[in-house]
């Protein structure tokens, strides 16, 4: 009974620290799988976790680690606008990690985070081809790949992502999906949750609950998806984004 | 229900025009290798005079490929990263790819020293282990897209078929271009028998790579939303549909199988080059037909 009150409690505004005391409690050398919660009930579709990656990773303009996708559907009056909060799926079995010929991306053993090595990178752009989620891209100025990595230089020092920490809604809950005490776990046992695209099998580890299924697939947006298919350079978000061609 | 995208994230293609040639370069020096080996290790007389021509392009070729792939990194002077023995992902078709694409050179040319050295026995023993490399390091490409799972237009069991016999044919197409360049300049001519065989060798793989696109597109159609787009995108693409089909694999075919074209000797040219522009356009549409399906 208590333990549901905590997650009540937990549910409506959620306790900044959680993360590290969930680490701190079963001792340092247990191996972690961190992963996010994304509640798309409470998203507003602000875009404060988009900012805050930015600034957060200094990544470049025109390029994104995270980003909100959204749609807006039916007619006045009946009109809703739904958001999918898109990162990268740190999945268990990733595509990326797979194809690399260098092991520039790996999955880190200690907490399951899909993470780059830049040094390594030798920016063949196989990974960018053969993730699923569309969640990498090259960056310009790092002349490698690059992607959402849950801010690791933050979760190394014990830290939230710079997004969990921005969202306004409490929308993103972030944890040790392997620790039962966790606020991610008890959420996740307790909440009906899908993944994007877990046909796949890739095992991601970014849940969402409440999500809108035409966010989540690919192009079937609309059911006029074949003349958006051949459209789809008219639904790039900015005028500057010439580099949608083919090369670069 | 209409629904309308607000805003979303696309990310760039990362691929230049190289990927495509890449692939290109390695699947003709392939085809050209096979076909110099028909003699030397298959024993088939009539192809003895194209074996040392035929192995001479194929090293010239794989000299180009790897240009290509280090011209489209992002960070061409880290190349060596594939070949160091620490790095290497056993799970990665690009890594074994990396090794292939170094000793499939070098095995290439002690080939071409022993043929022109005229050691026949050594040159089929040679050969024997050539081929099999040969076959890999072009094969590879084709797992390098069939096991990647996120796009339906590569992910298929046909594509390392698909890319083997692209490579022989536009490997066969090349080495009619060098025959008649070599019957046109040279005392001794060639037999008319060798571009008979290798006229029927091309209408064979013709037939073979239509029936690999066909099967692609009917598996295509029922398969998900992504594979429903891939073909309906392609089928819309002029450059696959009147390039790639049409001047690449349906105008060779004709020229190759009609009666007042097919023993004559321009036309057999004509439709040689169409398959070379042919072939480099399917590698091309692979590549990017793949990419531009969406998926975010």
């Amino acid at each position: 009974m208590k333990e549901q009150e905590q997650g009540i409690v937990q549910l409506r505004g959620r306790e900044p620290g959680s993360v590290e005391s969930a680490g701190t409690q079963s001792g340092p050398a247990r191996v972690k799988r961190l992963g996010m919660l994304v509640d798309q009930h409470r998203c507003i579709g602000c875009h404060s976790c988009t900012i805050a990656c930015k600034s957060e990773n200094n990544v470049p303009p025109g390029y994104w680690r995270s980003w909100i996708k959204g749609i807006q559907k039916g007619t006045f009056p009946d009109v809703g606008n739904f958001y999918l909060r898109r990162l990268c799926n740190q999945c268990d079995v990733a595509p990326c990690v797979q194809v690399c010929p260098v092991q520039a991306t790996v999955r880190r053993e200690e907490d399951g985070v899909v993470v780059m090595y830049y040094g390594k990178c030798i920016g063949c752009g196989m990974c960018i081809g053969a993730c699923p989620y569309d969640a990498r891209f090259f960056n310009p100025f790092r002349h490698t790949a690059d992607k959402c990595d849950f801010c690791v230089a933050r979760i190394d020092q014990g830290l939230e992502p710079a997004c969990v920490q921005a969202c306004v809604s409490g929308a993103l809950i972030f944890g040790d999906l392997d620790d039962p005490a966790s606020e991610i776990a008890r959420q996740l046992a307790r909440t009906a949750s899908t993944v994007i695209k877990p046909e796949l099998g890739t095992r991601p580890k970014v849940f969402y609950i409440q999500a809108e299924h035409s966010l989540k697939g690919r192009i079937k947006y609309s059911d006029e998806f074949r003349q958006g298919i051949l459209e789809y350079h008219n639904h790039i978000p900015s005028s500057d984004a010439s580099y949608w061609k083919r090369g670069r | 229900m209409e629904a309308t995208v607000l805003y979303n994230v696309p990310h760039e293609i990362p691929w230049q025009v190289y990927i495509p040639l890449y692939f290109y370069f390695t699947g003709l020096s392939a085809g050209s290798f096979i076909l110099s080996t028909l003699s030397t290790v298959f024993g088939i007389k009539r192809f003895k005079p194209m074996a040392l021509p035929a192995a001479i392009i194929s090293f010239l070729l794989l000299l180009l490929a790897p240009v290509c792939l280090i011209l489209d990194l992002y960070q061409p002077s880290r190349f060596w990263h594939t070949l160091v023995p620490e790095y290497f992902n056993r799970m990665s078709a690009l890594s074994f790819g990396s090794w292939l694409l170094t000793i499939y050179p070098i095995a290439n040319l002690i080939y071409i020293y022993y043929i022109f050295v005229h050691n026949d026995r050594v040159t089929r023993v040679l050969g024997m282990i050539t081929v099999p490399l040969a076959i890999f390091v072009h094969a590879y490409t084709g797992f390098a897209f069939a096991l990647v799972r996120a796009r339906a237009w590569w992910h298929s069991a046909l594509m390392p078929g698909f890319f083997l016999t692209s490579a022989l044919l536009s490997g066969i197409a090349l080495l009619v271009v060098v025959a008649l360049l070599m019957d046109r300049f040279r005392q001794d001519k060639l037999d008319e028998e060798l571009y008979t065989s290798l006229r029927l060798m091309m209408v064979g793989i013709l037939v073979t790579d239509l029936f690999w696109n066909g099967s692609f597109w009917l598996t295509l159609f029922v398969s998900t939303a992504d594979g429903y787009a891939s073909v309906w995108y392609a089928l819309h693409e002029k450059l696959y549909v009147y390039g790639e089909i049409g001047a690449g694999m349906l105008v060779p075919l004709a020229i190759l199988i009609l009666p007042w074209t097919k023993q004559n000797r321009t036309w057999l040219c004509v439709a040689s080059l169409l398959i070379i522009g042919g072939v480099f356009l399917m590698r091309y549409s692979v590549v990017f037909i793949g990419y531009e399906i969406p998926l975010s």
